[in-house]
């Protein structure tokens, strides 16, 4: 909830309602005013002496404005401009608020509003069964702005979608000026507590107008009455939006009862308790700078390797290391590698001059670098120092080198080779390695750009980048945009000089055989309040969070309904004759995991002419407003629906017909159009989710649909079947004079029926069952029989109220029959009953 | 199939089918009926006959579909007319059963076309085993007009006419009735029987002197010859035991009208032993007559190519002559008219082209 207002306030933060990285700085808010220091500007300039005190007037003038009093003069922006609207949003934040507290604390939610005209106005009740509100609380739930509990829990939540049941307080006290009357009873209470309380805007504190202790005939929950200029003409918004609210929460119960009209939303048989969800912590791909810093001056890890594996979610040892390399690549840079072959000495000898090369170029620098020490203790230092350097080194690898070799020799000869002397090594070493920059890169460059390149051009660019690392790099160690700097200048260079053309993919190639030649800088990083004292380090952090693979956030943070209570939820405020629904697999976007579910309802007593409706929900709340803007909505018009059966003029829009299609979309962060929360942002990621379940779903409308048609063919080809049979029957009984006949078998056989018949005679019961499908059949026989029979073949009998009710479940495969006999006393009657087989398919004969 | 059918026994055999659909309906089954099928791939050559019969498939009607249920409806209920018009001693033509049907209370019996009750009375002409004429049934088309040196006896409705067909007729010749087994043959003095194809021609044959001459019985065809027409020309090769001989135009319309008065036709190959006369000789107008008498010809269409091609698959024409012939009209692409021989003068047919083609024939 902090977001909202946040962005309300402060534009240049994101639009998008991510959690916030705004922190209201110490003292309140400052209304937008930079145009007072515009002024003050050119008034500056323009007036001499009385600015002075021009400026200490404005100064004067200037004071901050508490949120209540920013609220107050800008409700559109949260869901309260017109008194319609304010209706349903102050409807809808005791709503959300009731469910998310009973859920919180496992009680299945029993919620009651009511909303009745009294005068001018209108009183607004929502009572619910939940745990109560303490009342040390009470006060500041409901009278004090952005105070609440859901604000940094980083978990599904309702909570998320609005600004807090203390907005719909300030608006009633705005409008109908009466304050509001909270009741509320904790469990185990003897009483409940009573309050009348209003905010005081300047102070966003509440102010208590009454407090007492009361009776009431609930054991625990919370009443709020609220009075409040409003309008019914938002009466089927709120209709829909308390309708809305039942389906997707099947497991709570609605009552509401408003002027015209009184409903109530049962719950779904069977329904539990939404999952628990378990709040997470952030995900390493998911926050910003700013968040970031807050993040590390309240850590208490001294480390970032220890940071990171605290504060982020999924991030463990390995994926610690592999961002602090990153971090290390981007905050130090790496340190260029230069090959030991290729030294000569002295350093800078003309080519056929030189007195040694390679390794015994580096033994002459030691060896030259070292004074007071003796021959032989030189030498070993010398060669020790080749052994440990290898082929090539760093200006780190040479350092760490001239150590282990200065330690081994004083172990082995009992001769120190202190600080200075390692110093001095490392310099003279690192003259002859770095001596060969040109030549060293040669190769680098070579394999890096195309055959086309003539050597002299190589050589050159070779060149030239070696000359950078001269000036202003001490260790030869480079950043990535640093060494892309060396090679662009070199190249540019190129270019002019020696007219050949070195383009950006060159460039690039070259850059990255080189980086990818240097060392890592193996450096301590720096602690966390350095880090994040140091807003260039912040951000080379958050680079290399950014740049590392981490695993997709867990999603026990989101609770969907799953599709059996979609389904439930759907029928049970839905008249239709088919339901359909499915849930996706949680997914990520921007950090934040988040899951979407879709369902179908079709036929029965939705209306048939119009478009399908569309129902939207955010994290179980419904989404009223807005529906064009909305990605939800878009996505489903974008879809084909002609091929799942529906009708859809020109192939694209909502598809027309009577069907009700269901969105619901959970997240820890679900991004939003604006800050009314109405739509939901086109966030590429969720829009392919919510087409992917819309057509999950629609997968089974489409069946549904094909059975349907061929069903009526089938019947339509009864008919007129069954009405020529009994004529052609008639008309050869009549030529040929013989008895009248019973077409039933033959029309059985026609329609590839399963056939069921009785028959009772000579005290003999039988009934057979004949199937003339090509698949199975597994009819439920039940035979009501007027006196008892015996000598049962199959089958069970039970008597009721003098009838005996045979009940027989043969499994009767394609083109095979099955008989039941038995013995009946004469005169018996039978009534024959078959169930679990589709009426077109079935003929009983009696 | 018999020559004849009392209407008694006609009528039971109705009834036998209309009791076959009861006992299908009483044992459960799906009523159905099997006819063989119509087409040219069931013509099968019937060595013993000479003539060409319905081979084994069959088609079946069945009411396990809408469709097939309506029309065994259809039928039942033509059945019954039938039965009722037969013990009446009536009778009515086809167009006529079409109409009536119109006045069936039952909406579903009712016949869509002509054609779709056409065929019905064939199907259960086949199926019944009683010829369209024992059922009482008429087409519109009249029988043949024949002139020559035959007495014969007509058994009529209004009493028996005794009429010899040169002397007792007019120009027109002597009109056959509808059922031409109601004729008697009382005297001949033919020598051979010529079937001519056109009205024009056959006049050209009555005025020139034709019959009188070569005591020909000049039988006009009228097109594609009428049942009756078939069964009088077998008549008088069978029992009078006079040569047939077939004169049409030279093109494929004309052979398949030879080919039914010779070989069978498709519709009624279930009458082929009734009504060809697989003796028939065919005399022309033959392709190579085009060439070798310079004939005035037409261009064959594309129509008459297909139907040559088509005659070339048609079992009845796989013989060697007519292969021969057929691929000699398609290589000249031509075809003539037997009136064209008027180009040679207007008794150069009776003078020369029939008498050079007879004695080639061994007829004359």
């Amino acid at each position: 909830m902090v977001e909202i207002f946040a962005e309300a306030v402060a534009p240049c933060a994101t639009r998008t309602a991510k959690r916030s990285t705004f922190t209201p700085p110490p003292g309140g808010f400052y209304p937008r005013n930079g145009y007072t220091r515009h002024r003050m500007t050119s008034f500056q300039s323009t007036l001499g002496e009385g600015e002075e005190a021009i400026a200490e007037e404005l100064a004067a003038s200037q004071r901050e404005i508490s949120i209540a009093e920013f609220f107050e003069k800008n409700k559109h922006m949260l869901g309260f401009d017109s008194g319609a609207r304010g209706m349903v949003t102050a409807v809808k934040e005791a709503v959300d608020n009731a469910l998310d507290a009973t859920e919180e604390a496992g009680i299945l939610p029993d919620i009651y509003v009511e909303i009745e005209e009294v005068g001018d106005y209108y009183r607004l009740v929502v009572e619910d069964n939940g745990p109560g509100i303490t009342k040390e609380q009470v006060p500041k739930v409901f009278g004090k702005l952005l105070y609440g509990s859901r604000f940094h829990s980083r978990e599904q939540s309702r909570g998320q979608q609005g600004i807090g049941i203390s907005a719909a307080v300030l608006y009633s006290q705005l409008t109908s000026g009466t304050p509001a009357k909270i009741t509320s009873r904790t469990k185990g209470s003897a009483d409940a507590r009573y309050f009348e309380l209003t905010i005081d805007t300047d102070t966003n504190e509440p102010v208590i107008q009454d407090e007492g202790s009361t009776t009431w005939d609930r054991s625990q929950g919370t009443r709020i009455e609220l009075e409040m200029e409003a309008n019914m003409r938002a009466r089927s918004q709120l209709h829909d939006y308390i309708e809305h609210t039942a389906i997707v929460n099947p497991h709570a119960r609605i009552e509401l009862r408003e002027p015209n009209d009184h409903f109530k939303f049962e719950r779904a048989e069977g329904a539990e308790l939404p999952a628990e969800t378990e709040e997470i912590r952030p995900h390493p791909h998911g926050v910003e700078l700013g968040a970031v810093i807050k993040m590390l001056n309240a850590t208490d890890s001294h480390s970032v390797r220890g940071f990171l594996q605290e504060e982020f979610t999924r991030v463990g040892a390995k994926t610690a290391d592999s961002i602090i390399d990153a971090f290390r690549d981007r905050y130090f840079g790496r340190e260029m590698v230069w090959p030991v072959d290729s030294t000569v000495w002295p350093p800078n000898a003309e080519a056929g001059e030189e007195d040694a090369t390679g390794a015994d170029a580096v033994r002459a620098a030691v060896t030259d670098a070292v004074s007071n020490k003796s021959g032989d203790d030189t030498a070993a230092f010398a060669d020790a120092v080749v052994d440990e350097l290898g082929s090539a080194a760093s200006y780190s690898e040479l350092e760490a080198a001239v150590a282990a070799a200065a330690e081994d020799v004083s172990v082995e000869t009992g001769t120190t080779f202190g600080e200075t002397v390692r110093e001095n090594a490392v310099e003279a070493v690192w003259e002859v390695l770095s001596a060969t920059r040109g030549d060293d890169l040669y190769s680098l460059v070579d394999a890096a750009t195309s055959v086309q390149k003539d050597d002299a051009t190589v050589a050159g660019i070779a060149r030239r980048i070696g000359e950078k690392f001269d000036e202003d790099t001490p260790r030869d160690r480079l950043t990535r945009p640093d060494l892309r700097q060396f090679v662009a200048r070199a190249a540019e260079t190129t270019e002019d000089v020696d007219d050949v053309t070195v383009g950006e993919t060159s460039r690039e190639n070259i850059t990255d055989e080189i980086w990818d030649a240097m060392a890592l800088v193996t450096d301590d990083v720096p602690l966390t309040r350095e880090v994040a004292d140091e807003r260039n380090a912040a951000r080379d952090l958050l680079d290399a969070m950014t740049a590392v693979d981490v695993m997709a956030p867990p999603t026990n943070c989101l609770a969907p309904i799953t599709p059996d209570l979609i389904e439930a939820g759907l029928k049970k405020e839905v008249d239709a004759e088919f339901y359909a629904a499915a849930t996706r697999d949680a997914e990520v976007s921007g950090g934040d995991p988040f899951v979407v579910e879709a369902g179908i309802a079709y036929g029965g007593e939705i209306p048939a002419d119009g478009t399908a409706d569309v129902m939207r929900f955010a994290n179980r709340v419904p989404l009223v407003y807005q529906r064009g803007a909305c990605a939800t909505t878009q996505t489903i018009k974008q879809i084909g629906w002609r091929n799942y059966g529906l009708d859809q003029p020109g192939g694209s829009g909502l598809p027309n017909g009577p069907c009700v299609i269901l969105v619901h979309v959970a997240s820890t962060n679900v991004p939003f159009t604006s800050e009314s929360k109405d739509a939901l942002a086109n966030v590429p990621e969720i829009e392919d989710e919510i087409e992917l379940a819309v057509r999950e779903a629609a997968r089974e409308l489409k069946s549904y649909l094909n059975k349907k048609r061929s069903m009526e063919k089938r019947r339509e080809k009864q008919n007129v079947i069954a009405d020529i049979l009994p004529k052609m029957a008639t008309k050869v009984s009549e030529m040929t004079e013989r008895e009248a006949l019973n077409v039933e078998d033959s029309l059985a056989r026609i329609m590839n029926n399963v056939l069921v018949e009785a028959d009772v005679a000579d005290g003999a019961l039988s009934i057979v069952v004949e199937n003339h499908d090509d698949v199975n059949a597994n009819p439920e026989v039940t035979a009501i029989l007027s006196d008892e029979p015996s000598d049962l073949s199959a089958g069970s009998v039970v008597e009721m109220d003098g009838e005996w009710f045979v009940k027989w479940e043969p499994s009767v495969s394609g083109g095979d029959e099955a008989e039941l006999t038995a013995n009946v006393p004469d005169g018996a009657s039978c009534e024959l009953s078959v169930k679990g087989i589709e009426a077109e398919k079935l003929t009983v004969n009696q | 199939m018999s020559s004849e059918t009392t209407d008694a026994e006609a009528r039971e055999r109705l009834i036998d089918l209309a009791a076959e659909f009861y006992d299908q309906f009483e044992g459960g089954d799906i009523p159905h009926l099997e006819v063989p099928t119509r087409s040219k791939s069931n013509i099968e050559y019937d060595e013993d006959a000479d003539v060409w019969v319905y081979g084994d498939r069959k088609s079946t009607r069945s009411a396990n579909s809408v469709r097939g249920a309506r029309k065994l409806l259809k039928a039942v209920y033509t059945m019954e007319f039938l039965a009722q018009q037969l013990e009446e001693g009536r009778s009515s033509t086809l167009r006529e059963l079409y109409y009536l049907s119109e006045s069936w209370d039952e909406k579903e019996a009712k016949f869509g076309t002509q054609s779709e009750s056409d065929k019905l009375i064939e199907d259960l002409e086949i199926v019944s085993g009683v010829k369209r004429e024992d059922l009482h049934m008429r087409p519109e088309e009249s029988g043949a007009k024949i002139m020559g040196p035959l007495r014969i006896r007509e058994q009529t409705r209004r009493g028996d006419r005794e009429i010899h067909c040169q002397e007792d007729v007019g120009q027109g010749g002597y009109q056959i009735p509808n059922n031409p087994d109601t004729i008697e043959f009382l005297e001949n003095d033919a020598d051979f029987v010529l079937c001519v194809e056109t009205g024009g021609m056959r006049d050209r044959l009555v005025e020139n002197g034709f019959d009188e001459e070569h005591d020909a019985i000049v039988v006009h065809l009228g097109g594609q010859p009428a049942r009756a027409t078939r069964r009088i020309t077998k008549r008088l090769h069978d029992e009078l035991g006079l040569p047939v001989t077939v004169f049409t135009d030279g093109d494929p319309w004309s052979y398949r009208i030879y080919g039914s008065v010779a070989y069978g036709s498709i519709k009624s190959a279930h009458l082929s032993k009734y009504l060809a006369t697989p003796q028939a000789d065919f005399i022309g107008i033959q392709p190579e007559d085009i060439v070798e008498y310079d004939l005035p010809t037409d261009p064959l269409s594309d129509s008459d190519v297909n139907a040559l091609e088509s005659e070339l698959e048609d079992p009845r024409f796989q013989s060697d002559y007519w292969t021969e012939q057929i691929e000699l009209q398609l290589d000249i692409g031509k075809k003539a008219e037997q009136q064209a021989l008027a180009s040679r003068g207007l008794d150069f047919v009776t003078d020369t082209y029939l008498p050079e083609r007879l004695d080639a024939m061994g007829v004359l």
